[in-house]
């Protein structure tokens, strides 16, 4: 496996910017995500890193082996489509044989390795299969073992789950997920799923318009999410607008300790989680909306100051009383700012 | 005006459907009867059942007048005794020999420019997508200008193959294309070519295999029309053995009429034999356009 | 399957295709092997279209204008004088369109329907239906005379019945060797192509649109009227256009019932005469035409062009 480095890839369809100054390093075994709507130049990153796509600008290397220029299929990568595109003129053993049948790999030596990672992949015994014949899950699991046969020194994946039921899904993320940590793979992962990304990849890369917009771990990027498209697509968000001054971060209808955050106006990103129900609490709210969802009521309730925001309730204790009491945990309130740059931190309350 | 429309639509519909297919087979079938018949002046033909019509078509008896019966070539010397020799009609041979010769020009030009078309975008796409796809010179109009063009060749098998070949091409262009449309075609692509394949070598070994059922449907297609073609054979045939659309021709034209029917029920049997093997091949018959 | 064409994507498509070539030549990026590629791929369709197709009709244009007989000399425009001025040229072009474009319209009016009770219907032995609908597809022009003359010749069964039934002589009552003869010949030539472009189009129709009609209480021709036929319209208009080329370029019927004179008939008779200039002209003028109402036909109405 390798270190992933792309610097200042730009690249310009005729007239439109895909990407945009992207700079990512992928360190060897991580699995870095790429998360961000559709159009965002998630997949026109990872194309460049496969070679399908050479950039307008800047580099790809593989280690300090500049791949730039490198064809796909002197790239030694391995690829994981959402349509599993395997070959259907071949039998199972066959499509994850292909790979060391093009490096002049001797039969019997390939077959016991597609035997093996098939094996591996919980899937052994369907070698002699036509790939037709098996169910979506099987399907991508021979693609991922199609791809990891030769080793790759990256792994591509590109929306490798979304063509599957909600329920399979699960159970291969975490599958997936502790079988790529055990072979130590370096892998880009694509995907718009938010929880995805968040329980697949050590790292997250927020991309938007072509744009990285923050690289961290899943915690960083929810917690602490760089600007206000980062905190929308990365989970829920009420973003309240407050002024900091003399250490105080004054929301309107409560005031915080703020101690370090800049002076002056102030964007402030609250999680549904900030807030708490409590007959004690300081904050009369209404209640306008509410979502029951099982385990808790997904809640729209109107601040003092005619502010909308969203948070969960325990069904146990609410009533059909409009008017509820919250309380407001400082600790969880995160300052950042809608204009700031894509690569800087933004401004956090300590705890 | 409801009630109407609910009472006689379908049944209305319904029987244009029949009345159609009635007129399209009935023919089809009075041939067939006929060809057994020996002679046909009444309302339907009688005197049944002899098979001398198809074995004067075939040139396996001797037929009286002018018309040449068809002629016989040795197609292989078996291994067995002294050597048993197999004949094979000549007209048949021929034709099948030249459409043969049709559709492999057929599958070199025709599957490149289908996946061209159906995997890559660039620009002029459209136009040659349009040109690939539509028979835009009819037979006739291609005889004169090979005649023109090729005097000495136009004639000759070499002629035939290559005019067949641009006359058919565009209906192996979109049976292929329409195979590879229904086929995640850049997945399969990439994925061969990050195994380690090259672009030629994925081509050869994974697109085209994989669209096998397309190429083979649109191979038979070819196949068959270039067998029937009359128009562009009529105008560049000299001389020597004919095509058989021509050997057609000459039986309809000159021959008696059972006789006649038992040259064209010949042929059916030809198009049925192509068809059952296109169905064999699980394909979709005739409709090249994709459902 | 749908194509459209632009003539004025000609010129920036040309101009673009030689801008590729330096790319192509030495490609650096993915994007030029790519173009390297779609060259690859187009160029043995390419020649066989420069070979087979566009030299040998540069051939006819040249003899078209040429002066002497058999050989391309000089440069006169008398032969397109000729089937400009001559009464004669002016009737068989008057007759080829009348007579295709009147078959053209009774073989679509015919394959509506007939689509759509094989498409929308659920009929009893659908799968043999359209088995006999596409049959005569294969069938060439000379078969599809035969056919009519089984049924309506001399000798053809039904002229036999009409004869016996009227008392009258068999040869009095027979139509095949006629006009309305070929004109049935050619019907039978173009309604099983036209069925199989409509049953394309009707592959495509949405099902849920015709169902939401029908449950808020459209009768079954309401359905068509205003649901339906919108959507095959553009099917319709790909038919009438490749029908009416199809009609047009029927011949070997012609060489079996030869009651009307059209276009390929003459111009078979000017190459027997050994009229090579006025042949070549009719074919140049048949080509320009048809390449040209296609052209026109695919920019200016939404058709979809299959076959």
């Amino acid at each position: 496996m390798a270190r992933v480095t792309i610097d200042s890839v730009r690249k310009v369809y005729d007239d439109t910017v895909a990407v945009e100054n992207v700079s990512l390093t992928v360190p060897d075994g991580e699995i870095l995500g790429l998360l961000g709507p559709s159009g965002c130049g998630k997949t026109t990153t990872l194309r460049t890193v496969a070679g399908f796509e050479t950039p307008t600008e800047g580099t790809v290397a593989f280690d300090d082996e500049d791949v730039t220029h490198v064809p796909p299929e002197d790239r030694n990568i391995g690829l994981v489509f959402q349509t599993y595109a395997l070959f259907d003129n071949m039998t199972v053993g066959e499509n994850v044989a292909f790979g060391l049948k093009m490096r002049g790999v001797d039969p019997a030596k390939r077959r016991a390795r597609a035997e093996e990672l098939l094996e591996l992949l919980g899937i052994g015994g369907l070698s002699d299969r036509d790939p037709q014949t098996l169910s979506g899950g099987q399907q991508q699991r021979v693609g991922l073992a199609r791809a990891l046969a030769i080793e790759p020194r990256v792994l591509l994946l590109d929306e490798p789950m979304t063509g599957l039921d909600a329920k399979l899904k699960r159970r291969l993320r975490n599958e997936l997920g502790e079988l790529l940590d055990e072979l130590g793979v370096t892998a880009l992962y694509v995907t718009h799923d938010q929880a995805e990304a968040m329980s697949m990849c050590d790292r997250i890369a927020v991309m938007n318009d072509g744009h990285v917009e923050q690289v961290g771990t899943p915690r960083e990027v929810y917690e602490r999410p760089a600007n206000a498209f980062v905190a929308d697509f990365v989970g829920t968000a009420n973003v309240l607008d407050g002024v900091v001054s003399d250490g105080t971060l004054d929301l309107g209808f409560e005031r915080v300790p703020a101690a370090g955050a800049p002076e002056g106006p102030a964007t402030v990103v609250a999680r549904p989680e900030a807030f708490r129900a409590d007959s004690d609490g300081e904050i009369p709210v209404a209640v306008t909306e509410r979502t029951y969802q099982g385990d808790h009521v997904r809640a729209t309730v109107t601040l003092p100051d005619e502010t909308a925001v969203t948070l969960r309730l325990d069904p146990a204790t609410l009533t059909d009383d409009e008017n509820v009491r919250l309380t407001l945990d400082p600790t969880a309130l995160h300052v950042t700012d809608v204009d700031v740059e894509a690569d800087s931190d933004g401004a956090v309350i300590p705890n | 005006m409801t009630a109407l429309s609910r009472r006689f639509g379908r049944p209305a519909v319904t029987l244009v459907l029949l009345v159609t297919v009635t007129f399209l087979i009935a023919p089809v079938a009075l041939t067939i009867v006929g060809s057994f018949a020996r002679e046909w002046t009444g309302v339907f033909p009688a005197g049944f059942v002899t098979f001398r019509n198809w074995a004067e078509v075939l040139g396996l008896a001797d037929s009286i007048g002018s018309q040449r019966s068809m002629g016989w070539d040795p197609l292989v010397v078996l291994p067995v005794g002294d050597g048993l020799t197999l004949m094979a009609p000549a007209e048949l041979l021929f034709s099948v020999g030249l459409a043969l010769g049709g559709v492999l020009i057929n599958l070199v030009v025709g599957v490149p420019i289908a996946y061209a078309v159906s995997r890559y975008e660039f620009r002029g796409k459209e136009w040659v997508n349009a040109v690939s796809v539509l028979p835009l010179v009819p037979g006739v109009i291609l005889g004169v200008a090979f005649l023109r063009a090729y005097p000495v060749l136009s004639g000759t098998s070499f002629g035939l193959i290559v005019g067949y070949s641009l006359l058919k091409a565009p209906f192996m262009v979109m049976a292929v294309q329409s195979e590879f449309e229904s086929m995640p075609l850049r997945q399969l692509e990439e994925s061969a070519r990050s195994l380690g394949a090259s672009w030629p070598r994925t081509f050869l070994t994974v697109v085209v295999p994989n669209a096998r059922s397309g190429i083979v449907s649109g191979a038979i297609i070819c196949w068959t029309l270039a067998a029937a073609e009359f128009n562009f054979s009529y105008v560049v045939w000299a001389k020597g053995t004919q095509p058989l659309a021509l050997f057609l021709q000459r039986h309809i034209s000159n021959s008696t009429f059972t006789k006649a029917a038992a040259a064209v029920s010949m042929f059916f049997c030809i198009v049925v034999a192509i068809t059952l093997l296109l169905q064999a091949f699980g394909t979709r018959g005739f409709d090249t356009r994709g459902t | 399957m749908s194509t459209s064409g632009r003539i004025a994507d000609v010129l920036p498509a040309v101009r673009g295709a030689v801008e590729d070539l330096g790319s192509v030549a030495v490609p650096t990026t993915e994007r030029d092997r790519e173009r390297r590629r779609i060259a690859a791929l187009c160029a043995p369709f390419a020649v066989l279209l420069v070979v087979a197709g566009v030299y040998p009709l540069l051939e006819v244009v040249r003899i078209s204008v040429s002066v002497e007989r058999f050989e391309t000399v000089g440069f006169t425009l008398s032969a397109y004088r000729t089937l400009v001025t001559d009464p004669y040229y002016r009737r068989v072009a008057f007759n080829t369109l009348w007579f295709a474009a009147l078959t053209t319209l009774v073989s679509v009016a015919l394959a509506v329907p007939i689509a759509h009770a094989l498409e929308k219907y659920d009929l009893p032995g659908e799968g043999l239906f359209v088995t006999l609908v596409s049959f005569p597809i294969s069938l060439p022009g000379i078969v599809a005379a035969f056919m009519m003359l089984v049924l309506f010749g001399n000798n053809g069964v039904l002229t036999n019945v009409v004869a016996t039934f009227a008392g009258a002589n068999p040869t009095d009552v027979a139509v095949a060797v006629s006009v309305p003869g070929l004109f049935l010949a050619f019907v039978y030539s173009m309604v099983p192509r036209a069925t199989l472009i409509l049953r394309g189009t009707y592959a495509e129709v949405e099902e849920a649109a015709e169902e939401a009609a029908q449950a808020l209480g459209a009768t079954p021709l309401q359905t068509f009227r205003y649901v339906t036929f919108p959507q095959i319209r553009p099917g319709i208009t790909g038919a009438l256009i490749l029908t009416f080329r199809t009609g047009l370029a029927i011949f070997g019927t012609l060489i079996v019932i030869q009651t009307l004179l059209v276009w390929t008939l003459q111009l078979d008779r000017e190459l027997s005469a050994g009229a090579f200039p006025v042949a070549g002209a009719m074919a140049t003028v048949y080509f320009v035409f048809v390449f040209g109402f296609t052209a026109l036909g695919l920019r200016y109405t939404s058709a979809e062009v299959g076959l």
